[in-house]
């Protein structure tokens, strides 16, 4: 049970080849570039929703941050379009993969901190420990702040990963519950159906609001570093 | 569970780096945010006139009586 539960998350193989490597360079092939002035309806939502978050994001920083602000969108754009597609069936989502999302955290997060370490070395490391401390309790509380430092990319990866594979297995597990009972007992049917559509809706939202989450904290890092 | 698998780690990490530092970059970069075209202001005078006073002197008698 164990193992069928969890094999939608093994990286899928085709003939032993890996094909996780079309699976993620996928979702970039959907974002459209067009040289013209007016493009077709599809072209526009996507480039005016594009720059909707971009203004949204980039407004809280100075100009340091702002040169951020191409990899920031494109992280959103990259871990929103995974997500969504991931809720197609028998789809797979990469960023169910630890490996992938580790990768993407540790970078970002490494290099905001360089940021901050190399631009405004008194002010980030000052941010170790809080204000108004009492003088006995500074060694100890140094010691907490760097330890949640340094948890933070650890916390960006494992978030991501653990909300997107609960949510996948929590579908798998109704849908089958709900197959299961349509022999049985109808009505019951019906009700797990309503709940596998609201779980849905919730799926949705949670794939756009993970990637949202993802990308503020990584500009809430380089805000304090900036 | 299959994500502890360290044996495909290293496919997935390789192709998602390019794919985000690389391919949604280059394509976030091409596309072309145009601004609404300006209006053009129309009263703007050419260079070339430049008012002489006479002519103003010659349409509107009664308001340069200074000018001779």
């Amino acid at each position: 049970m164990n193992e069928n539960l969890f094999t939608p998350f093994s990286t899928p193989t085709i003939l032993n080849q890996p094909a996780t490597i079309p699976i993620i360079l996928f979702p970039a092939t959907l974002v459209l570039t067009s040289k013209h002035p007016i493009n077709n309806r599809l072209a526009t939502i996507q480039q005016n929703l594009i720059q909707l978050t971009l203004k949204q994001m980039m407004m809280t920083h100075n100009a340091k941050g702002q040169t951020w602000s191409l990899m920031l969108t494109s992280l959103i754009t990259f871990i929103a379009m995974t997500n969504l597609l991931g809720l197609l069936p028998y789809s797979f989502t990469p960023t169910t993969q630890l490996s992938m999302n580790l990768a993407m955290a540790i970078p970002l997060w490494a290099g905001t901190v360089m940021v901050g370490l190399r631009f405004k070395t008194k002010n980030s490391l000052a941010h170790l420990l809080p204000q108004g401390t009492p003088t006995p309790l500074i060694p100890m509380l140094v010691v907490i702040e760097t330890i949640s430092l340094l948890i933070q990319p650890v916390a960006l990866a494992v978030r991501l990963t653990a909300n997107i594979t609960a949510g996948h297995l929590l579908m798998h597990l109704i849908g089958n519950a709900a197959l299961a009972l349509s022999t049985a007992n109808f009505s019951l049917t019906l009700l797990t159906s309503t709940l596998l559509t609201l779980l849905t809706i919730l799926e949705i939202a949670v794939a756009l609001i993970q990637a949202y989450v993802f990308t503020l904290l990584v500009s809430l890092y380089l805000h304090n570093n900036t | 569970m299959p994500q502890l698998d360290t044996s495909t780690w290293f496919t997935t990490i390789m192709t998602m780096l390019p794919t985000l530092y690389l391919i949604t970059q280059l394509k976030l970069l091409n596309t072309n945010h145009y601004q609404p075209p300006p209006t053009k202001n129309s009263n703007l005078q050419s260079h070339g006139i430049r008012w002489q006073p006479k002519w103003t002197k010659t349409c509107l008698p009664l308001s340069q009586p200074q000018q001779s």
